[in-house]
């Protein structure tokens, strides 16, 4: 047994001063190891660190117990300076079993040499079997170059709770905090934070195993690191994408969200469930994803713009209703936290294969607005914007979002609550004689809306086609009239919007462009690879219908443009693929018809967002091509 | 000395009121016989003290302590010896703050139950400390202890007056914050619209933050209010909804708690010590009143779209104190006026009657020090003085009013009505016998007021303008002891010179009552026991005695001394003649009570012999055909001559029969017509629709017998029957004829 | 409205409406169509409750019956085929004071719609809904509806339709929560308006099934309904229907039914033939989704300001002082 009983004295160790460093803590699901490391990113967030955590989710509930697919952790990357993205490689891995562990190995995300801290407790397990599997991983590891280190969690943790099992997360986060030389008052604030809700005790016992862990960590484990932080200069929130959503919805004034469960979306609608009825508003979980769609136009006609939240097969459903909504100019705001896909696809997997469908779909000519949320904090402000556009312009906005995000934390300042976000009330006064519901603008194709109670507005909506006077009408002139107007507002809105801002030089040998949740990847990616000398930039379309002005240009300033998306794309080595028939990822495929150019694409839809170690190697290689 | 002399002796003093002969003594220290029993209030379990609470949604906010502590004993005391012990316990303790209030400690229940029980403690030197602090825990409220001085009524209506206030406050801060909110809605929503709304800052201030740069503001300004509607509040509407939010924001009536320091307005107080003063800032403020409500008026017209400056604006400008009803003024504060003892007949109070008369919302407390004050004209006359036990009766004529008159002593027991007094529509006026709080005869205030009730020299009753039709259903004749009777009578037991066990039932009278009060000690006289004589007949009775049978007797009443020694004491005339004078005023309310009402009684007698007389002929006439079989009882011919009652008529209307038609004239069956268009296609002359777009037949002229006969045959249900032609000439009659046939 | 002195001004100058008030366009529907029947009862209820026709709003999905809304002066929503109660829920929900109607036919209700048809039930939000129930599809040009006889034959059973038809009242009666069903026919106009009017005082979800004909391409079906009053059994009760002397006099198969008796009207409603018309079922005291769920809720800046810090207190780091 390592948990020694005689307290030792502390090692003698020499922190060592990292700029970043990846964590990772894996268990069976229930284990609470999300619990943990999200308590480990919080705590070197409030010393000043930049964090971003990843969780990883088993698509299963209560997946079979030691077993490669059941793997259910978080990873977690501190930094000392901001950090936008999840980064590479693993560095440290605390892993409850050795199988949920070489589940992570073998999908190559360990860093050659990682450190690995395993719970030992399997070597006296009394199913031979398992003992056996445990000491064949373990020389495995070693042989692999692995630095391991067996921890006693098992052992350890009896002494101090009842079911170890409960207990290991916080014995483990003492340990981290200890490695990492966080500080001890911090840890217990967060455990108690975390804790909360329950009661008094049980924050002490947590407390007790994260001090017990700390300790443990001290006297057996010979290293320690130090990422050094700035100290905190404003107040900053952590929360992850999900929750940015809930709460952007909330600061924007919409008082009815509409929603049917599914992942990954979901978790935004727990949230506000929680928290919106305290300011008016309400969480309308309807029968089915159509009825949510079509109970979120209701409320809008109304006059309450309301939002409906969903996720990729639920999006697939809308697009009926989404097309009422353009068709009668009723403003709508669709989030969309898209998942793996087609079909069921992987729901708790990150992919960005949903912007053609976003951009295109619902049939006739749907003209609406797609936006992309490109971190965290972006997801907040990015539902207000949302907002704004809706009713300004009577059209229905698109908001993209991703698994990647959802779950993923960031530290980003505290917003100030501005009165200008909220939604306008109802508008009640009379409409002047001679008024029509469809008075389109014929610059900007925008009309003024009647909402019911308005006197003198009285008119029939109709998805049918219709004129001005919103009279159903087949005739040739005014089925054109309806399509130009509605297809002007898109026009107006991008004569509103500014030119993407290019990350490095304007000019060079390659542009890399993307959209939405890999922002921080590619700058990242880019950064590195100026460092290194080469002649990259890259660009980040939030807006992608419409598009803003002034892309064309940036595209001349560079020899090789490519997009960079978490999708799929037909690969140019494959045997049948050739310019003819290769397929490309959605972005590339909408720049390449806009702009006539010959855009190059490269992504992975391999349910996790893209590193940024793995995009510099793409860019070194693609930058060895010669420019077509 | 013999029986005539001590009788011509005590007749005397009866006649004169003096007291020479010898064997007549003053009654000093001597009360009515039926106190006996009531000499140690605080160790008496009774209503009182009261715990004034302050819950808004509590059970009310008057509660008596015993009634508290058999709550919590119902929730906490287990059966069985237990709850036996817990029970005690809390007696105990309730006894102790009884005794407690009672010698005038005030304060929190909680603060008066810690002592107690810590005393209670200490002195059982057990557990019961313990106990009893968490029997508190389930008392679940708390509230000031009040005893039943002689300021008690004033803090009792008065705290029950401040809980309606605040929950009409409550009220109305709901109605007023919503319509300030809606209004605001209105001038934001056109803000928003207007021209002003769409500058780029507007724009850029409603756009997440950091996405500022992210837009060019101006184009988007440029672009989006090229058909910006101008700003569609017209002036005049702007100005309305302006002016009614601050009205509404600014009113002193009740303003906002939650308003900042400074800008909250101040608000109003609505308690008086004297009418002239309520009067007075009732009048300052109506001019306020009335602007509020016009602003709420203004507000719910405007947030509902409705107001119509064609019709409204004229109504507004009539608008004054005489367009509030009492609807309206029930949404305001009411004024609360205490008139301490004594104060009523104050020059400040003069005006109590107009005051009540002109239909304030006023409650008034007027508060009875003496229920025996002297009359102005001094030496003995007592009053039944307008300005105290006769105020109330007299407030009942005044119309609106709701009258509430008891004795302190009754005021927990009548907190219903008090309550109902608070929440009348219109002026209210509680009188109440207070009793004082220098113990005449050492009696409590509880007692003294007990005993103006009893005595029937403060009865108790309430008037109701409200509460129906007729008196029966606004006047209640509230929990007088023996509301039937002349006088109440309690058992009094006692024990003879040979310490048998005797039985009385004394009459409790107005003398009585008086016996109480030094300054009437000269009326009585109290007899030694070996002078008392059959012409002495119990004061009661004696009233009842014609002339000459008075003059044979002389009344007295039963007392007690200080040691509960029986004595028996006469009352002189005059006091005689009061206590009768009472027993008029008394018969007098029994009657509006109800009580052996005159006219009931009269109209009863009729009926009845009506009735019996009407009975007997049937039973006469039943005798005559079928002579009942054995067995069969009166009762049950009776029964079989009882009218029968009416059958309740059958839910279905019975089909009537059919309008006499001339089938020579065309008709459609109106009623049945589904409006469905094909007649009218046809010829929208000859079918016209009705108010309910129904078909009926229009001008015959107007159409052919042919367009008659393809209507009644294209007619969806049938209900067109074309009659005879009315144009001989038209062609193909035969035909059309034929064709038509199916349809008469 | 709460102070009685506004009452008694809007009481003082209250417009009133006549029926041409709520004549939008002019119908398009057949001649001799049931669907005129129904127009006008509607209209008369909203002239005689005086509605404000621009807080009024009839919502409807796809279909013969679903072009409604056009021929109402009020607001409208025409919208997707079977969406027609989401989509009024949404309205109901954001605006619990406005009238809500819903006019839905018996392929947009009981075919497409018949998933949200279940959950309005459910919801019991304050709304009249009024089923066109003609069995067929029209606007398609006579296909089978799920309302359609067996064996009726249609463009899509040129053979005769193969199953039995759905009975939209037993269906409606089989959900928890339902709160009112009744059952009309288009040509006893009468007693059409006193269940419209029956339904709209009914606060909740009121369901009416209109079984109204279809001159077009049922001519027949109806004809023995029509002919032979004795086929249509008429409900009356003192909380239900009470029939003037005329109609009492043409439709004499009469039945007391008390309207609280879910099992009497279960039973009720599965009789196809006579025809059950009147209120089967009526509960007063379901509570409505919107009231559950607070529509409608008072919201201030200084409100939602709070509710947001509370939020961000709870995730905020702040800076070490």
């Amino acid at each position: 047994m390592h948990a020694s009983v005689s307290p030792r004295p502390p090692l003698e160790k020499e922190a060592l001063v990292l700029e970043e460093h990846i964590v990772e803590v894996i268990s069976d699901s229930g284990e609470g190891a999300q619990r943990c490391g999200q308590s480990l990113g919080a705590i070197a967030a409030k010393m000043g660190n930049g964090i971003w955590t990843t969780e990883i989710i088993p698509a299963e509930i209560q997946p079979p117990a030691r077993s490669v697919a059941g793997a259910s952790g978080i990873r977690i990357r501190i930094g000392s300076g901001p950090v936008t993205n999840g980064g590479d490689e693993t560095d440290l891995v605390v892993a409850f079993n050795e199988q949920v562990l070489l589940g992570r190995v073998s999908a190559g995300e360990l860093k050659p040499g990682a450190t690995i801290l395993l719970e030992n407790s399997w070597r006296e397990h009394r199913d031979p079997k398992v003992v056996a599997s445990y000491l064949e991983t373990v020389k495995m590891l070693k042989e692999g170059g692995f630095r391991l280190y067996e921890l006693p969690l098992e052992a350890a943790c009896s002494k101090l709770v009842t079911d170890p099992r409960r207990g290991k997360n916080m014995f483990v986060l003492g340990i981290l905090c200890e490695i990492y030389s966080l500080d001890a008052k911090t840890a217990h604030d967060q455990v108690a934070l975390t804790f909360g809700k329950k009661d008094a005790k049980v924050v002490k016992v947590n407390q007790g195993l994260v001090d017990a862990g700390r300790a443990w960590a001290a006297e057996h484990i010979d290293f320690k690191f130090r990422i050094p932080a700035p100290a905190v200069k404003e107040p900053l929130v952590v929360v992850n994408g999900n929750t940015a959503l809930g709460l952007g919805v909330l600061a924007s004034g919409m008082d009815i969200c509409s929603m049917y469960p599914i992942t990954p979306a979901t978790s935004t609608s727990h949230y506000l469930s929680e928290c919106f009825e305290r300011v008016g508003g309400m969480v309308h979980q309807a029968e089915d994803e159509i009825a949510a769609c079509a109970f979120a136009v209701g409320a809008s006609y109304a006059g309450r713009c309301a939002v409906t939240i969903t996720s990729g097969p639920g999006y697939s459903l809308k697009q009926e209703v989404i097309g009422l909504a353009v068709m009668t100019e009723i403003p709508l705001v669709v989030i969309n936290v898209q998942r793996g896909g087609p079909s069921t696809g992987q729901p708790t997997k990150a992919e960005q294969s949903d912007l053609l469908a976003s951009t295109y779909g619902s049939h006739g000519d749907a003209p609406k607005v797609v936006m992309a949320a490109s971190g965290i904090e972006d997801c907040f402000y990015s539902v207000i914007t949302a907002r704004k556009i809706a009713e300004t312009f009577n059209t229905v906005v698109v908001l993209l979002s991703d698994a990647s995000l959802a779950t993923a934390q960031q530290p980003f300042p505290r917003p100030k609550f501005s009165e200008d976000w909220m939604a306008p009330p109802i508008d009640q006064t009379p409409v002047p004689e001679g008024m029509k519901p469809y008075d389109w603008d014929p610059v900007t194709g925008i009309a003024r809306r009647f909402v019911p109670g308005q006197p003198g507005g009285m008119h029939t909506l109709t998805g049918l086609a219709h004129d001005r006077a919103s009279k159903v009408a087949y005739d040739a002139t005014s089925n054109e009239e309806g399509l130009r107007h509605r297809s002007l507002k898109l026009a107006a809105l991008q004569k509103t919007l500014k030119t993407p801002e290019v990350f490095g030089d304007r000019t060079g040998e390659l542009l890399v462009i993307g959209w939405g949740s890999t922002k921080g990847t590619i700058e990242e990616a880019v950064a590195r690879a100026r460092k290194e000398g080469l002649a990259v930039s890259s660009m980040h379309m939030k807006y992608i219908q419409p598009m803003p002005s002034g892309i064309r240009e940036i595209l001349k300033g560079f020899e090789r443009v490519m997009t960079v998306e978490t999708a799929w794309s037909d690969l140019p080595e494959d045997e049948l693929i050739d310019e003819d028939n290769r397929r490309y990822s959605p972005l590339a495929l909408i720049l390449r018809s806009r702009f006539v150019v010959d855009i190059d694409c490269w992504g992975q839809a391999r349910g996790q967002p893209i590193k940024p170690g793995a995009l510099l190697e793409v860019i070194r290689k693609k930058l060895q091509e010669p420019p077509r | 000395m013999d029986r005539a002399t001590r009788f011509d002796a005590h007749f005397a003093f009866v006649a004169t009121g003096r007291r020479e002969a010898e064997g007549l003594e003053a009654a000093d220290g001597l009360i009515p016989a039926a106190f006996a029993p009531y000499r140690d209030l605080a160790r008496l379990r009774h209503d009182y003290p009261l715990v004034l609470t302050r819950e808004p949604r509590g059970p009310g906010p008057v509660h008596s302590l015993s009634g508290l502590v058999d709550r919590v004993l119902r929730e906490l005391a287990p059966k069985g010896m237990a709850g036996e012990r817990l029970r005690k316990q809390a007696l105990r303790l309730e006894r102790d703050i009884r005794a407690r209030a009672f010698h005038g400690q005030h304060g929190l229940l909680s603060e008066l139950w810690e002592h107690a029980a810590a005393a209670t403690g200490t002195h059982s030197g057990d557990n019961s400390e313990e106990v009893l602090r968490y029997t508190a825990s389930a008392l679940k409220l708390d509230g000031d202890t009040v005893a039943c001085d002689a300021a008690m009524p004033a803090r009792l209506i008065a705290h029950a007056w401040e809980e309606g206030h605040a929950a009409r406050a409550r009220a109305f801060r709901k109605l007023c914050d919503a319509l300030c909110v809606r209004l605001a809605d209105i001038l934001r929503a056109a803000f928003i619209h207007s021209a002003a709304g769409m500058t780029a800052e507007a724009l850029r201030a409603s756009v997440g933050s950091p996405h500022g740069d992210e837009f060019d503001f101006a184009a988007m300004s440029r672009l989006v209010s090229r058909r910006a509607p101008r700003d569609e509040l017209p002036a005049a509407r702007r100005g309305r909804i302006e002016s009614a939010l601050a009205t509404l924001r600014s009113q002193r009536f009740y303003p906002d708690p939650r308003a900042a320091e400074g800008e909250a307005a101040s608000a109003y107080e609505f308690r008086f010590a004297d009418c002239a003063a309520a009067a007075a800032a009732f009048r300052e403020r109506l001019p306020a009143m009335v602007e509020t409500v016009k602003a709420i008026a203004i507000a719910e017209l405007e947030t509902e779209g409705r107001y119509d400056p064609a019709h409204h604006d004229g109504f507004f400008e009539e608008f004054a104190s005489h367009s509030l009803n009492a609807e309206d003024l029930a949404l305001f504060p009411d004024y609360l006026v205490c008139i301490e003892p004594g104060r009523n007949a104050d020059p400040a109070n003069a005006n109590l009657m107009e005051m009540l008369s002109s239909g304030l919302p006023v409650k008034v407390l007027v508060e009875t020090g003496d229920a025996l004050e002297e009359a102005t004209l001094g030496s003995g006359h007592f009053a039944f003085g307008v300005r105290s036990t006769r105020l109330a009766m007299t407030a009942t004529s005044l119309g609106g009013v709701f009258v509430l008159q008891a004795p302190g002593s009754n005021l927990y027991a009548l907190r219903e009505r008090i309550a109902a007094g608070l929440a009348h529509r219109g002026p209210t006026l509680f009188s109440v016998f207070a009793g004082s709080d220098e113990p005449a005869a050492g009696l409590a205030p509880y007692l003294t007021a007990a005993a103006a009730m009893q005595s029937r020299a403060f009865p108790s009753f309430s008037y109701d303008p409200h509460a129906g039709g007729n008196m029966a259903a606004r006047f209640s004749f509230e929990n007088n002891p023996q509301p039937e009777a002349d006088w109440p009578c309690a058992a009094l037991e006692y024990s003879d010179e040979q310490l048998q066990r005797e039985v009385a039932h004394p009459a409790f009278t107005f003398a009585d009552f008086a016996l109480c009060d030094r300054r009437y000690a000269a009326h009585f006289a109290r007899v030694p026991r070996d002078h008392w004589n059959l012409a002495m007949v119990p004061a009661a009775d004696w009233l009842a005695l014609a002339g000459d049978a008075a003059a044979q007797h002389v009344p007295y009443l039963l007392a007690v001394d200080a040691d509960n020694v029986l004595h028996r004491v006469l009352v002189d005339t005059r006091l005689m003649q009061a206590t009768s004078r009472c027993l008029t005023l008394w018969h007098r309310l029994q009657e509006l009570g109800g009580i052996h009402n005159s006219h009931a009684e009269r109209l009863l007698a009729r009926e009845k012999a009506a009735w019996e007389a009407q009975r007997a002929a049937e039973l006469e006439a039943l005798k005559g055909s079928v002579p009942p079989e054995r067995g069969k009882g009166e009762d049950e011919v009776a029964a079989t001559a009882v009218p029968a009652a009416q059958v309740a008529a059958a839910a279905v209307p019975e089909a009537q029969p059919e309008p006499a038609r001339d089938p020579a004239v065309a008709w459609i069956e109106t009623a049945r017509c589904p409006s469905c268009n094909e007649c009218q296609l046809i010829n929208d002359k000859l079918f016209l629709y009705n108010a309910n777009k129904q078909a009926y037949i229009g001008d015959l002229k107007a159409g052919t017998y042919r367009q008659m006969v393809e209507a009644a045959e294209s007619c969806q249900v049938s209900i067109i029957h074309p009659g005879k032609p009315w144009n001989a000439n038209e062609s193909g009659l035969e035909e059309l004829l034929e064709r038509a046939r199916p349809f008469q | 409205m709460t102070m009685p002195v506004t009452q008694c001004i809007i009481k003082l100058h209250e417009e009133r409406h006549d029926l041409e008030d709520y004549q939008g366009g002019v119908p398009r529907w057949c001649s001799g169509c049931g669907d005129n029947a129904i127009l006008t009862a509607v209209q008369r209820l909203c002239r005689d409750e005086n509605l404000a026709p621009e807080r009024t709003v009839f919502v409807s999905g796809i279909g013969c019956s679903s072009r409604f809304p056009h021929y109402m002066k009020t607001y409208g929503f025409h919208g997707l085929h079977g969406r027609a109660f989401p989509v009024a829920e949404g309205i109901k929900m954001a605006r619990p004071e406005l009238k809500v109607f819903v006019n839905t036919g018996d392929g947009d209700c009981c075919s497409i719609g018949a998933g949200h048809w279940i959950h309005a039930i459910r919801y019991n939000m304050d709304m009249v809904v009024i089923l066109h129930d003609n069995h067929v599809y029209g606007l398609t040009k006579k296909q089978a509806s799920p309302t359609s006889p067996i064996g009726f034959k249609s463009n899509t059973t040129p053979r005769g339709s193969y199953l039995e038809a759905l009975n939209p009242l037993t269906v409606t009666l089989g959900v928890q929560n339902v709160s009112f069903v009744a059952q009309a026919v288009d040509w006893v106009p009468e007693l059409l308006f006193d269940i419209i009017n029956a339904a709209y005082h009914h606060k909740g979800f009121s369901f009416i099934r209109i079984i109204q004909r279809c001159p077009e391409f049922l001519p027949k079906v109806f004809e023995p309904w029509l002919a032979d009053p004795a086929k249509t059994l008429i409900l009356t009760h003192k909380d239900g229907l009470t029939l003037s002397p005329e109609t009492a006099r043409t439709y004499k198969n009469q039945l007391a039914h008390d309207p609280a008796d879910i099992d009497r009207a279960r039973e009720i409603a599965s009789s196809e033939d006579p025809i059950p018309v009147g209120i089967l079922y009526r509960n007063p005291d379901v509570p409505c989704y919107e009231e559950v769920r607070h529509a409608g809720a008072m919201r201030t800046a200084a409100q939602l300001r709070a509710g947001l810090d509370a939020e961000l207190d709870r995730v905020t780091v702040w800076p070490r002082s």
